[in-house]
């Protein structure tokens, strides 16, 4: 019988879906990233209406719905990367899943497009409907900045599920690279945090440079002049090719470190 | 014949642990060839270099004459079974078979036919992780079978079964290995399952392999001169018999003694033998000249490797 192409990359991506989603996490996931739209939907809409317009009324509006739904877009990542691939390496089901007529990169892709691909497809979504709901006005002749501002807020999350996904490939544990990854999240959130503030108190352009780099989101949030009423000023105001090379700069990283985790995988991981 | 796994000098370490050290064994087509030793030997991390999980520190794997490391090619021709199975569990065993029909590219009729040949079918809508530990080992089997490989690579295949099972398991191997001349490696440390279906063996011993070879070769090599007495009392006679100078060793269990002697020395052992068991009061049941069994065999390699 003749084999079909692409099958069993298929049969293995199914596979991921149903482990990484089964009810109700899927419908407990949309709910939650509902909530989180929606539930901040009205404010945004208030503050954009008042306060800016154009593009910096997209830029705020499109930034006020992330807030919720990117922290869960990272719970879910956790749970599906560390808890579901570490556990898959941990009890073995990945020997099981090398003994199919697959490459190791495409067993490693499958798990990807499930534990990520898909709750990206879940989290766009949502927040395109909220958005197109709340204010098709302020959104659609401005999609290019709507969607410049999700991709700078996307790569942190991205750059941190990469290095999820490092530890929990070395590590091979899903409950301690699940614990790990929250530790990492949290460790890097504080320490940009401070980065950031420090940066603005000591008025370094070259501080909050390498801050856009790993978190374009601040160097596009000062472009739109977000923090010039702020008591600390805006010491920095990039240009928007600069913007768009951090953003590219960014999203570099991510690929690199998604990289990474791919070459081991595919060279190096030993069971 | 074509070799189906040739393996060459490998060497594998854990931190300082060596677990395979030097390690080389063929794999003809057509044989079914168990790969004996003790716990600890090396015999699950060969096995996983043979199958492209584990990367050799030092020496070569060829498996089908390519390498293993993921190669998908040579995945569609080899059954796995490994020391312990774990697969998606929330999945029900026929649906799960079906998948892997799917992704074999064979008929999905195939998964019922895998789970009649392991007696598995009356489980056919049980979720996987509602199986018991042997049923769980039986359908690991009926998993390896799906695809009807060449080579079918057992790690401790009889684990967790009950002896009806084990029996029934090795009589499929032996139906897989006549009618449809599948190759199997199979490694245990169950030396009575191994001796009723391999017509070749390696042991292995501290990574390292022993002797290696088809057993009557390997009989005729390393038991040569060894004496089978059946015995009510075998420790008792088993001590009077080391005693003579002839004797070179003796091995007892609870049916009998294994005697290995000098050369030409066999009518004076029969002569012995009923003297010395009537001095410790055994009664003797037969004695057979030129008979080992494999547990015996592998005694003799391993002890004679360590006086060497």
């Amino acid at each position: 019988m003749a084999k079909a192409k692409g099958r069993p990359f298929l049969e293995i991506l199914a596979s991921a879906l149903n482990e990484d989603y089964r009810f109700p996490i899927l419908e407990a996931f949309a709910f939650l990233y509902a909530l989180g739209t929606f539930a901040l939907a009205n404010l945004s809409t208030m503050m954009s209406q008042t306060s800016a317009t154009g593009e910096v009324a997209a830029y705020n509006l499109t930034t006020s719905l992330l807030g919720i739904p990117l922290f869960i877009f990272l719970i879910l990542i956790f749970k599906n990367i560390a808890y579901g691939l570490g556990s898959d390496i941990e009890k073995g089901v990945i020997q099981t899943l090398f003994s199919y007529p697959l490459k190791r990169r495409s067993i490693l892709s499958a798990k990807l497009l499930s534990a990520l691909g898909f709750s990206l497809v879940l989290f766009f979504s949502i927040q395109v409907s909220a958005l197109y709901i709340i204010a098709p006005g302020i959104v659609m002749p401005y999609l290019g900045t709507v969607l410049l501002t999700y991709a700078a807020s996307l790569s942190f999350p991205l750059f941190v599920a990469g290095l999820i996904l490092l530890v929990t490939l070395v590590l091979r544990r899903g409950g301690i690279a699940l614990v790990a990854g929250i530790m990492l999240y949290f460790a890097m959130s504080i320490v940009q945090g401070l980065l950031s503030f420090v940066a603005y108190a000591t008025k370094s352009i070259l501080g909050l440079q390498i801050i856009s780099v790993l978190s374009p989101n601040v160097a596009l949030g000062t472009y739109y002049g977000i923090l010039e009423s702020s008591p600390l000023g805006q010491p920095w105001t990039p240009g928007f090719t600069e913007v768009l090379g951090y953003v590219g700069a960014s999203y570099a990283i991510v690929v690199l470190v998604f990289l990474l985790g791919y070459a081991y995988f595919t060279r190096r991981m030993n069971l | 014949m074509m070799a189906l796994i040739v393996a060459e000098d490998l060497a594998k370490s854990y931190g300082r642990v060596r677990a395979v050290d030097g390690l080389s064994v063929r794999l003809d087509e057509g044989s079914v060839t168990g790969l004996i030793g003790p716990n600890g030997a090396g015999k699950t991390t060969t096995i996983k270099m043979i199958l492209g999980l584990l990367k050799p520190d030092k020496g070569s794997v060829r498996v089908f004459d390519e390498d293993p490391w993921d190669n998908s090619r040579i995945r569609s021709m080899v059954g796995v079974v490994h020391e312990k199975a774990f697969f998606p569990s929330h999945y029900k065993t026929l649906d799960y078979l079906e998948k892997v029909c799917r992704i074999f590219g064979v008929p999905e009729s195939r998964a019922a036919e895998v789970l009649r040949l392991v007696d598995l079918q009356d489980a056919s809508d049980r979720e996987i992780r509602a199986l018991s530990a042997g049923m769980l080992q039986k359908f690991a089997i009926a998993h390896a079978l799906v695809h009807s490989p060449r080579l079918m690579v057992a790690d401790e295949m009889t684990a967790n079964l009950d002896p009806q099972a084990r029996s029934s398991l090795l009589d499929l191997i032996l139906r897989l290995y006549k009618d449809e001349r599948m190759t199997f490696l199979l490694s245990s440390h169950i030396l009575p399952e191994l001796s009723r279906v391999c017509d070749s063996v390696a042991i292995i011993n501290e990574g390292k392999v022993l002797a290696s070879g088809k057993l009557p070769e390997l009989y005729d090599k390393y038991a040569a001169g060894m004496i089978r007495i059946s015995t009510d009392k075998p420790d008792e006679l088993s001590a009077e018999v080391g005693r003579l100078p002839y004797v070179e060793r003796v091995d007892s269990d609870v049916r009998g003694i294994s005697v290995r002697i000098q050369r030409e020395s066999e009518d004076r052992l029969y002569e012995d033998a009923p003297r010395l068991a009537k001095k410790v009061e055994a009664r003797i049941q037969g004695i057979e000249t030129g008979s080992a069994s494999l547990e015996e065999l592998y005694r003799l390699v391993v002890g004679g490797n360590k006086r060497g």
